[in-house]
């Protein structure tokens, strides 16, 4: 078995010791001295796996499960300890990750969504308002942004699509920036402490879950709307729909390479 | 035994274990899972913060030391854990002796109608 600094490929041995460093707490020497006792423990078990006969695997399986889990050895509840700095650096790394990429899929919604708009037209992208729910001044301000139009439905049309265009933007440019810090934080906090406090891939295991559920929220939206609207105003949910599928399957298989077998 | 009875026991077992000289914490656990045939295991991380909590104590005294190739840190009983040991083990000895008074009576009644329901007709 290998390691690498991510952690993602060590042994199971090696994987206890970094959760363990990650949830003792007290002073450095004391979270060295346990350290340096629960490993000489481990080896000390595997050795006996190993003297019995178990193959390597096997023998730290059964190591690690006789010593039971890591609030065992800290003596802390494991749900009530207070998260460790490095847990905490390791969640921003997350929530920057997900929360960028969340985004910036917004943004490229947008983008599919300008698509929509030259091929479909606006009908498609945005619903009118029902009548009644808006003014003549409502519909003067909407006329006034598209003159080349006297149907106020039309220009209603074109300023919503243009609102979406411009909230896509945003999310977008936001998106980026977000994942711009992911990217600073993640080469300033590349200890081994913040890279196992959650296992290999958390990331983008949230991020694929999410982007999928997202998905499949936003093409039963706009399955419905084009069953029970004749599609108007569908091609905001589409494109994010399609957006979210494209973010799942990035999340996906950056998962998949993070967790592919490490070559021997 | 389930290892959520042992807990309330484990000082005084470890405080016993380490009565029979010094170890570190894989000894004492092989230790005490051999003198009790195998009946007591617990996981055995769970003995690392009794350990420390008795030498903060001052029941316990360690020393780091290499044995067999490895560094270990080497508890041992200090004077003031051989008392709290023998008080320790006073006390349960009056309590397992009441229990047993106890428990004995009242198995010798549970098993009394089976006894007589088992005889001979």
């Amino acid at each position: 078995m290998t390691s690498d600094i991510t952690g993602a490929h060590d042994d199971l041995i090696e994987e206890y010791l970094d959760h363990l460093m990650v949830s003792l707490s007290g002073s450095p020497r004391q979270v060295r001295h346990t350290m340096a006792e629960v490993e000489a423990h481990l080896r000390d078990a595997v050795a006996e796996g190993l003297a019995a006969g178990l193959p390597e695997s096997e023998a730290q399986a059964r190591a690690v499960l006789r010593i039971g889990p890591v609030h065992g050895v800290t003596g802390q509840p494991a749900v009530l300890g207070q998260p460790s700095a490095a847990m905490v650096r390791r969640l921003t790394l997350t929530v920057a990750l997900v929360g960028g990429a969340g985004l910036t899929a917004m943004g490229a919604a947008g983008l599919i969504g300008r698509w929509f708009l030259a091929v479909k037209g606006t009908a498609f992208l945005t619903a009118p308002w029902p009548p009644g729910s808006y003014t003549r001044a409502d519909c003067a301000r909407w006329l006034a942004g598209d003159p080349g139009t006297r149907s106020c439905v039309t220009a209603m049309l074109a300023d919503h699509a243009g609102d979406t265009m411009l909230e896509a933007t945003a999310a977008g440019i936001l998106g980026l920036l977000l994942l711009a810090g992911y990217v600073a934080l993640r080469g300033r906090w590349r200890d081994r402490a913040t890279m196992t406090a959650l296992p290999a891939g958390f990331a983008q295991a949230v991020g694929a879950v999410l982007a999928g559920l997202a998905a499949v929220g936003c093409f039963a939206t706009a399955w419905n709307i084009e069953t029970t609207q004749r599609g108007i105003g569908a091609g905001v949910p589409w494109s994010l729909g399609l957006s979210a599928t494209l973010t799942a399957i990035i999340f996906t298989l950056a998962l998949v390479y993070i967790r592919r077998p490490a070559a021997a | 035994m389930r290892s959520e009875k042992l807990k309330g026991h484990l000082d005084l077992l470890l405080l016993s274990v380490l009565s029979r000289g010094p170890g570190h914490g894989y000894e004492i656990i092989t230790r005490l899972r051999d003198r009790s045939d195998g009946a007591f295991e617990l996981p055995e991380g769970t003995v690392y913060p009794a350990l420390h909590r008795l030498e903060e104590a001052g029941l316990l005294a360690s020393a780091w030391d290499v044995v067999s190739g490895r560094r270990r840190r080497i508890y041992r009983l200090t004077t003031a854990g051989e008392a709290a040991l023998a008080a320790e083990a006073n006390q349960w000895r009056e309590f397992s002796t009441s229990m047993a008074r106890v428990l004995g009576a009242a198995v010798t009644r549970a098993l009394r109608p089976q006894a007589a329901a088992g005889g001979p007709a």
